[in-house]
């Protein structure tokens, strides 16, 4: 049985469908990379697994419980964590205040939780009692995925985490999302920076018009000449 | 010279009148941050504090607490207690107001919000003409000595200490719930950036449900403080207050708590100051023109965040 299973999708905004049923799963402990044009609707399904966006038709699955129409704090407590493309932060709060909000839901949550995001990013704890708001986009990267790590999700979902951010930044956060995933979370990535991403998954997953096209393991797609004449900007 | 040598008394009465403003311009702001729209009904729930402390008077003195004078003040321990027991009544009719209204028009627009809140206003004062009719009602009949402060030759009642005091303790008991408490985060976060704050799991309502205690507590105790400082109290009080109190909130940086508490008192001080050169008539007027210079100059306000 698959961690999270997306059977026969459709959402969109509105009355503005975006996915025409996609079909999707992330096995425990796998990371999992989504790649496709602007538009295709990568976003779109994130909101959609996380209850943001209401399912019109298919069914979205957690450890075989189906979750949509679930509160997003019910979804939380379930053991997923969503980070957004962008406004992932809270900015007139402090480093500190935005990881332990990442806790919210569990008032019993031990509080060295926060020492073992500092551990993860050490570029963090000195800055803790700055305001995320005069950070730069490196930092409030890390101060967001952090957030989302506070409850020891089983499974992260990640939208562009390296979007905006100079290569070697990029590079950084890639290795702490491997870093993530050694720890024993199941990680989905959308990414725009899909050669790096997709060498770093197990698996990835074309979509394209708001319908899964393609799917295999990650360094076999980066292999595959159409979709890297497609959707990876040429060889 | 005359004139100027009027002027420290006047920062005086300007600091106490300011303190009253902080205090309403704090719910102001936090409806405005979490719940998104500008509640015009923020003057009237002030309003119904002041009425709600007269009429509870009684109870208050049925609970058996004394009614003797506190030291210099005009009103004695019963006054205080029946204070309290109208800043719950006044959180009881919001949050009923917020459940019967508010909470269908959640997703609805801020100007929606808005105009429904215009409609409360409306409401909530004629009630009060209903229950207590328009004629003025008299919060206490007895003239209270001002006294001079040794050095500085400026005049304060004890009374009006008492006003600038508990402005002062409120702002601060509501500083460190916003910084330290769980719920206090959880609304700061919210209005920071409330989409986030519904992926990290914060329960919307309840942080709705907080505001609107703080909110309301805030603007009764802002009433009763003006029945204190004024004797009396008229249907009218809230509705008076209401352009001040908002251009205290936008001098400030609308959504910005601390911004509130400033901006109150810069308008106390300013509409003060300014009866040393005009007519008292002109007050209103003051606060309307550093509204206007304030939205030309710096639109986010003193504390306001850019951008």
């Amino acid at each position: 049985m698959s961690l999270l299973s997306v059977r026969d999708v459709h959402s969109g905004y509105g009355d503005m469908q975006i996915l025409h049923g996609v079909d999707l799963d992330v096995n425990a402990e796998e990371v999992v990379t989504i790649i496709g044009p602007n538009g295709a609707g990568k976003s779109t399904l994130m909101k959609t697994i996380f209850g943001l966006l209401r399912l019109t038709r298919g069914q979205i699955e957690f450890e075989g419980r189906e979750i949509s129409g679930l509160s997003a704090d019910r979804i939380v407590r379930l053991g997923l964590a969503y980070v957004p493309q962008v406004d992932n932060v809270f900015p007139s709060l402090t480093v500190r205040e935005n990881l332990e909000l990442g806790a919210f839901v569990d008032r019993h949550a031990p509080r060295r939780r926060v020492d073992r995001v500092y551990e993860l990013f050490p570029a963090l704890r000195p800055r803790q009692t700055k305001r995320v708001g005069t950070m730069s986009g490196g930092e409030r990267q890390m101060v967001a995925m952090g957030r989302a790590l506070m409850l020891d999700p089983k499974l992260l979902m990640l939208d562009e985490p390296s979007a905006a951010l100079a290569p070697n930044l990029a590079a950084t956060i890639f290795d702490r999302i491997s870093a993530v995933n050694q720890g024993g979370t199941a990680v989905l990535i959308v990414e725009q920076n899909a050669k790096e991403s997709l060498r770093r998954s197990h698996r990835g997953y074309v979509l394209a018009a708001g319908r899964k096209c393609f799917e295999d393991e990650g360094p076999a797609i980066l292999a595959n000449e159409d979709i890297g004449r497609l959707y990876l900007g040429g060889a | 010279m005359e004139t100027l040598a009027r002027i420290p008394q006047l920062l005086v009465y300007g600091v106490v009148s300011g303190s009253i403003l902080s205090l309403g311009g704090i719910g102001v702001s936090l409806t405005y941050s979490v719940l998104g729209f500008s509640n015009f009904a923020h003057g009237d729930i002030m309003a119904l504090g002041a009425y709600l402390a007269l009429a509870l008077l009684p109870a208050a003195s049925a609970l058996g607490i004394s009614g003797r004078p506190l030291g210099a003040l005009s009103f004695g321990a019963d006054f205080v207690g029946a204070l309290l027991l109208a800043v719950v009544a006044t959180c009881a009719v919001v949050l009923t107001l917020d459940r019967i209204l508010f909470r269908r028009l959640r997703n609805a627009g801020r100007i929606t919000l808005m105009i429904a809140s215009v409609g409360v206003a409306l409401g909530l004062r004629s009630l009060i003409q209903f229950c207590w009719g328009p004629q003025p009602q008299y919060y206490s009949a007895k003239i209270q000595r001002a006294q001079v402060i040794p050095g500085l030759g400026v005049k304060i009642k004890p009374d009006q200490i008492f006003i600038v005091a508990t402005a002062i303790g409120l702002t601060l008991l509501l500083h460190l719930f916003l910084r330290h408490t769980r719920i206090g985060k959880a609304m700061r976060a919210t209005a920071d950036n409330a989409a986030l704050a519904r992926v990290t799991g914060i329960n919307a309502e309840r942080v709705i449900v907080w505001t609107w205690i703080l909110g309301a507590s805030l603007a009764a105790v802002a009433g009763i403080l003006i029945g204190i400082e004024n004797k009396f109290i008229m249907p009218e009080l809230g509705w008076q207050l209401l352009l001040p109190i908002f251009a205290a909130v936008i001098l400030g940086g609308l959504g910005n708590a601390y911004g509130a508490m400033v901006g109150g008192v810069v308008i106390g001080v300013c509409e003060e100051v300014s009866t040393a050169f005009l007519s008292t008539a002109y007050k209103p007027a003051v606060a309307f023109v550093i509204l206007i210079l304030m939205l030309l100059v710096r639109p986010t306000g003193i504390l306001g965040r850019r951008g």
